[in-house]
């Protein structure tokens, strides 16, 4: 991307802000503290925040609307921005650690909200370690699609356990999916793809989607098309490793 | 619980000190108490201390002991802390029948009520289990290995407790959280399946017990807090039923005991913390007392199990003193001596300052 010489942080034709301001290293490390807001509880999240038009703050329903995709490291928050108008009723919300990229998700919505009256209203972005926080972010069983798309790889042995899919995250993972609910993973690593298909494959509540489901499924084409780093692979001829997941019912 | 309180006036402030600990034989026999790396056992039917035997290979602990307890029945003893091992002993004949190893530093353990798991926390927040199924229980077993059943991630754990029941293993974390897993029916194959998360403090929780009664036998959870709370849980749900606010309760008669904590920086007396750091329930179901920082006494709470409430009691000032409550009465320990329900046991010199209190249930007679 060749920038112009201005030093305004949005791109003056697009209204998008510009990724050259936002730069941030790739790599967050996830057992530091950060100081980050949490909510003490799901029912603390405040949804007319970051969904104001579809959930307005007095709204006194019974049934209110639920977040039910979420993007585990949603980095620049390309699959958002895809899932959005593809399932304009759904909530979906991305979570990312680095302060500097989930402040440029947040201006992108921002920015797409204005330019396209009426839609991206469903999709928003929050800063928080997914690995510590999620049980605070969503009721039992609330979300039926969880994406991980190119995960740290963590390629140390010793760092193993840093890895965002490993066999005690997979529990909260199933605790906060609905059965039926689908988890989608995908990597450019292949030892990472063998690690984290090992992970769902011997974990008791999940199991793999057959062939025929993935191709009917359209989020799986998006795995791979949809993320500015999906794109990059794609770009470098690189190959990708996908391990889809459905949740189900434990066995008795 | 990794922060230990100093005694006013101790001129080793800077030395860290495990806190002491205090465990009670629901059968009554006999009572533990772990000083630092120092197991003590006192025998209350034989009015005498214990000689404790350990011929494994790294005999008793060489580093703090950081949680000990007994189980339902009162047939085994487990010690665990710093040193990176869990013993497990025999109560009848005070024999170290296993001693497990762990790669990090265990901060605390449980036992499945039928007594055939052991369960223990490491520093890193995964739980082990390990099996005791068909071993005779005088017989020193081959060192067992554990298997890591679940995992807080990255948090320490402070506090194991399965429910009455049997059916769930409750942990709690410094981040606040408490989880609720279904115990499975091969807890070595991992616990995989969450029931709930009782979420609601806003500190580190530092204790969990559960309060049931024979006409409530799934019983309800009890967590206190940094946070200066003491919180009721339905634990099938995750959902708060009721919060005391300790902090409210102390008002100026109280205030004369309580230590304010001296700001290291420039001396100023600050208010005192009214975090919680321990609690224990009364088998009857109908009341819990806890410690709480700075106050140098108790507090009792009374808990309505069929009204799913928490109320004040009373609060028990005291640095020496076996306290009679209907029924039942409690030992506890203070900076130098420790009371027994036999009246007058007077334990040799213990130097730490959390309490640790003990429902014994026995009337007296």
């Amino acid at each position: 991307m060749i920038e112009k010489e201005t030093t305004s942080t949005f791109n003056k034709s697009t209204g998008l802000p510009r990724k050259r301001f936002y730069r941030a290293r790739a790599h967050s490390n996830p057992l530091s503290d950060s100081h980050f807001p949490v909510p003490l509880s799901p029912s603390q999240f405040d949804y007319s925040l970051h969904y104001p038009q579809l959930v307005p703050a007095a709204s006194d329903d019974d049934n209110p609307k639920r977040i039910q995709f979420a993007d585990i490291g949603c980095g620049f928050g390309g699959l958002l921005v895809a899932l959005s108008t593809l399932f304009p009723d759904k909530l979906m919300i991305g979570m990312e650690i680095r302060d500097k990229v989930s402040e440029y998700v947040k201006e992108r919505i921002s920015a797409l909200r204005t330019t396209n009256p009426g839609q991206y209203q469903n999709i928003s972005v929050v800063r928080t370690n997914s690995m510590k926080y999620i049980p605070n972010y969503f009721e039992k069983g609330q979300l039926t699609k969880m994406f991980f798309l190119f995960p740290d790889p963590h390629f140390k042995e010793k760092n193993h356990r840093r890895r965002v899919i490993s066999p005690h995250l997979l529990d909260e993972y199933a605790y906060t999916l609905a059965v039926g609910g689908i988890i989608y993973t995908i990597t450019d690593v292949e030892e990472l793809g063998e690690w984290m298909k090992g992970c769902l494959e011997n974990h008791p509540m999940f199991e793999a989607l057959m062939e025929e489901e993935l191709e009917n499924d359209l989020v799986v084409k998006l795995l791979t098309s949809a993320t500015e780093e999906g794109q990059k692979v794609a770009r470098n001829g690189g190959q990708t490793f996908q391990a889809v997941y459905r949740r189900i019912a434990p066995p008795l | 619980m990794g922060d230990a309180q100093m005694e006013e006036g101790d001129n080793t402030r800077e030395i860290e000190v495990a806190p002491a600990l205090i465990a009670v034989d629901p059968a009554q026999r006999s009572v533990a108490v772990a000083v630092g790396s120092d197991l003590r056992v006192y025998d209350l039917i034989g009015d005498c201390p214990v000689s404790l035997v350990d011929d494994s290979a790294k005999p008793f602990h060489s580093d703090s002991i950081r949680a000990i307890r007994y189980d339902a029945s009162g047939k085994l003893f487990v010690s665990a802390g710093d040193d990176k091992l869990v013993k497990i002993w025999s109560t009848d004949s005070w024999f170290c029948i296993s001693s497990v190893c762990c790669e990090k530093r265990v901060s605390a353990v449980a036992v499945s009520n039928d007594g055939l798991f052991v369960c223990f926390a490491d520093k890193f927040g995964v739980v082990w289990v390990v099996s005791l199924k068909g071993d005779a229980e005088n017989q020193a077993l081959a060192d067992k290995k554990a298997a890591p059943m679940l995992a807080h991630y990255c948090s320490i754990i402070t506090s194991l407790e399965f429910s009455p029941d049997g059916r769930f293993i409750v942990s709690a974390d410094r981040d606040y959280k408490i989880r609720v897993t279904v115990v499975p029916k091969n807890p070595l194959d991992g616990a995989h399946e969450i029931q709930t998360f009782c979420l609601g403090h806003s500190e580190y929780v530092s204790c969990l017990d559960f309060i049931h009664s024979p006409d409530y036998p799934h019983g309800l959870l009890i967590s206190g807090s940094g946070d200066s709370t003491v919180r009721l849980w339905d634990v099938t749900l995750g959902s708060l039923l009721d919060t005391c606010e300790i902090g409210s309760k102390f008002d100026r008669r109280f205030t004369f005991f309580l230590k304010a904590e001296l700001s290291a920086t420039d001396g100023i007396e600050e208010d005192p913390c009214h975090a919680v750091t321990d609690l224990c329930t009364c088998p009857n179901g109908t009341s819990v007392a806890l410690a709480v920082q700075s106050l140098k006494g108790i507090m009792l709470l009374n808990c309505n199990l069929s009204a799913k409430t928490l109320s004040m009691a009373k609060v028990s000032i005291s640095l020496v003193l076996s306290l009679f409550c209907k029924d039942f009465r409690f030992s506890f320990l203070n900076s130098r001596q420790i009371h027994a329900m036999h009246g007058s046991i007077v334990l040799r010199h213990i130097y730490a300052l959390r309490y640790r209190y003990a429902w014994l249930g026995k009337e007296e007679s």
